[in-house]
């Protein structure tokens, strides 16, 4: 479980996108905050803070504005189209004794012996919905593959899950699997060269010229 | 053999635009590593295919590789020293309209100095500049 971060917010008066260009010019994010039957603020955080916040996983934070401070889960967080830079971020309101839905990275340990043997790993499920108490979100759900031979699989209903925390997940889903080996047909001829022919797709609605003779 | 739709509605497709960043297709979603384009253009079938080959080669049967983009689009070109007019040539590559930021190759099950070397090679592979990305937030 993370530590709780504090960070410092201003609530922000101008908004549209002009504005929130020109606060990320100046370093800082801009974000909002809901929930609780509270009313919709819209605030700006220090970039700096917030990012190293996000690297570090945290979920849960204390926004501390006018000398008061509230618990608020990260929602959401929006990247640029590189997933280089933030963009904005949505902050929901949360009581300490509140359950909240979120998901957690799936992190695997150990090496798996069907992966020495030959087999590839297969992990369809990077992260878990889960449901837990707002103040104890786990970081990551830790998988031990360790013994993990070809052909077995980890399925959900098998995972340690810490106290309080439910998956949201069909049971029966995979999580993470060692299958066999595929062996990889060679692809015929070198892509391009000479002698290797092109095929064309078939293209919907032309009639074939055999069919169009016996008509 | 190159990739290439089974079935199409036309066999010529006009050149389309590459204005603008990826707003799909720009995150690790299958693998842990991805190689991210930096710039737009089109990338040829035979490009996609030559990746692929570099990167099972690196990867040895050990990991898994994703293919995150299609040729889905025809490209013509005319004979040389062809008079003008007499309408549009014939289709000579097919190629995925690619834009900046889109993952292009995915890999799985391979640790991190593996997979970084994987894309590495695959990256010369590709007419575009690229860079590794990883799954993590930011990452």
């Amino acid at each position: 479980m993370a530590e709780t971060v504090e960070l410092a917010t201003q609530t922000r008066k101008p908004h549209g996108s002009n504005e929130a260009r020109r606060l990320r010019r100046k370093g800082l994010i801009p974000a909002v905050v809901y929930g609780h039957e509270e009313g919709t603020v819209a605030v700006t955080l220090a970039g700096e803070d917030l990012e190293k916040a996000i690297r570090h996983g945290a979920r849960v934070v204390d926004l501390k504005s006018d000398g008061k401070v509230q618990k608020a889960l990260i929602r959401e967080v929006q990247w640029d189209h590189l997933g280089k830079e933030l963009l904005h971020v949505d902050f929901a309101r949360v009581a300490i004794d509140e359950r909240v839905v979120l998901d957690v990275r799936v992190e695997l340990r150990g090496i798996a012996p069907g992966v020495t043997a030959g087999g590839a790993l297969d992990q369809p499920l990077h992260q878990l919905s889960i449901e837990c108490l707002a103040i104890s979100v786990p970081d990551h759900i830790r998988v031990n593959i360790g013994e993990l031979q070809i052909g077995q699989s980890v399925h959900v209903r098998d995972l340690v899950l810490p106290e309080g925390v439910k998956a949201m997940v069909d049971a029966d889903a995979i999580v993470v699997q060692v299958k066999a080996p595929v062996v990889e047909a060679t692809a015929g001829g070198v892509p391009g060269a000479p002698g290797t022919e092109t095929a064309e797709p078939e293209v919907i609605g032309r009639k074939v010229a055999a069919e169009e003779e016996a008509e | 053999m190159p990739l290439m739709p089974k079935r199409v509605k036309f066999r010529k497709s006009q050149r389309g635009t590459l204005k603008g960043n990826a707003s799909r297709g720009n995150r690790v979603n299958f693998g842990e590593f991805g190689l991210q384009s930096l710039e737009s253009g089109w990338l040829s079938a035979e490009a996609i295919e030559a990746g692929r080959i570099t990167a099972s080669h690196a990867i040895r049967g050990e990991g898994r590789l994703y293919i995150r983009v299609f040729p889905h689009k025809s490209v013509t070109a005319i004979p040389a020293e062809t008079r003008m007019g007499k309408g549009k040539g014939e289709p000579e590559y097919w190629a995925a309209v690619v834009k900046t930021g889109m993952i292009l190759f995915e890999v799985a099950g391979l640790p991190e100095p593996a997979a970084r070397d994987c894309l590495a090679r695959v990256a010369y592979k590709m007419p575009f500049k690229c860079r590794l990305v990883s799954r993590k937030p930011g990452g």
